[in-house]
């Protein structure tokens, strides 16, 4: 599973991560207050042309916004039809330069950055006894170790439907996978208290 | 929290983003193929009850929001939560806790069968459909200024596809709970 973080020495990948979330967040919020289609469509072009800054090629952009494109032009249409051209064209701009913003946030921060602003903004959590700061990366971990070993597990239990001439059918593929899957938790959840992963400090 | 509750949560939280990334899967009688992702929400709740099952998917929006590609379409990044379909996310949240705490209220070892695959269904179609769709028409309506009335019209083509993943999220509920029961019962 690669990250959606691209390397680079930029401006925006030295800021730290947490004013750079801090920062999206009051850019989204001025976008929702602001109405105005010119300042919208001038922020959209604003998070564009931030994009230089990654040095990606142009079709690497498009690859990275493809995904929101679609929607963004599908809500933007629709705004058009029910509200007329002017909302429809607010609507297309401020969605767009949301997603824009919000992409170069994610492509300018290393997901270990992320998790270290995670635990730090978990530990008020820690004193309250809701959870522990630091199962957050520990089980972030967890999960990206598992998604390969559940890939193949799937792919066991398909290619056994064929052999046996069945068609795979979603109640017989996913039965299977979840309960293998579990199973191995008590397992693991012994090997993460011999190794004194969770005891405290 | 239990290390065990801890890794339960992980695994599913990991089986959700696997199940966005095998291809859509047939459905016998009806010619449209099916994303599993959403299904795998309900899932979660049917399978592991409320907590574990809200904690999962919550990991799995903390893991698209931290720039992993995990959501259906190798999607992720902040800008996922920057959408119009953002309050379906949000959504999942709490269609997982309602189909888990559902699930734990409805659902005992006493009961038929039958009976304990239909109290699934109903937990999954009023957490995985109904809640869920409450959250995303809501959100679509307030971030576009489109109206709950249109937002709902254009969110109505995907509900039958989701009530059929409610059907097949009981089914396969039921049968891991016969397999490998984790829900917790309610004393």
């Amino acid at each position: 599973m690669r990250s959606l973080h691209i390397n680079g020495d930029s401006v925006l990948h030295r800021l730290p991560a947490a004013v750079k979330l801090a920062a999206l967040a009051v850019i989204s919020l001025v976008l929702f207050m602001i109405d105005n289609a010119g300042f919208l469509a001038s922020a959209a072009l604003a998070g564009l042309a931030g994009h230089a800054l990654l040095r990606i090629s142009a079709a690497e952009i498009w690859r990275r916004m493809r995904p929101f494109a679609l929607i963004v032009v599908a809500v933007a249409l629709f705004t058009v039809t029910f509200n007329g051209t002017a909302e429809g064209l607010t609507a297309f701009f401020r969605l767009a330069a949301l997603a824009l913003f919000a992409s170069l946030v994610t492509a300018t921060t290393t997901t270990g950055d992320f998790i270290d602003v995670i635990t730090r903004a978990a530990m008020p959590l820690e004193r309250l006894g809701i959870l522990k700061a630091r199962d957050v990366g520990l089980s972030i971990g967890l999960v990206i170790r598992f998604v390969p070993e559940i890939l193949s597990r799937y792919e066991v239990i398909r290619d056994a439907h064929y052999a046996r001439g069945l068609k795979p059918r979603p109640v017989s593929l996913i039965v299977p996978l979840i309960i293998t899957t579990l199973q191995s938790a008590d397992e693991i959840a012994a090997a993460i208290d011999a190794r004194g992963i969770r005891s405290q400090k | 929290m239990a290390t065990r509750d801890l890794v339960l949560s992980a695994l599913f939280a990991a089986i959700i983003v696997a199940l966005g990334l095998v291809p859509p899967i047939m459905l016998g009688f009806i010619p449209v193929p099916i994303t599993a992702q959403s299904l795998g929400v309900m899932l979660a709740g049917v399978v592991l009850g409320a907590k574990r099952g809200t904690i999962s998917v919550l990991l799995v929006l903390v893991l698209a929001a931290i720039g992993l590609p995990v959501l259906s379409g190798g999607r992720g990044g902040l800008a996922v939560f920057m959408a119009p379909t953002t309050g379906y996310l949000i959504g999942w949240v709490f269609a997982a806790l309602t189909t888990g705490y559902l699930s734990q209220l409805l659902v005992s070892h006493s009961q038929a069968g039958f009976v304990q695959t239909v109290n699934f269904f109903v937990a999954a179609l009023f957490g995985g459909v109904i809640v869920l769709y409450i959250c995303g028409i809501s959100y679509l309506a307030l971030v576009t200024g489109l109206g709950f009335s249109k937002a709902f019209m254009g969110s109505l083509a995907f509900i039958p596809g989701d009530v059929l993943k409610a059907v097949i999220a009981a089914l396969a509920g039921r049968a891991v709970m016969v397999g490998y029961p984790l829900l917790p019962q309610r004393a």
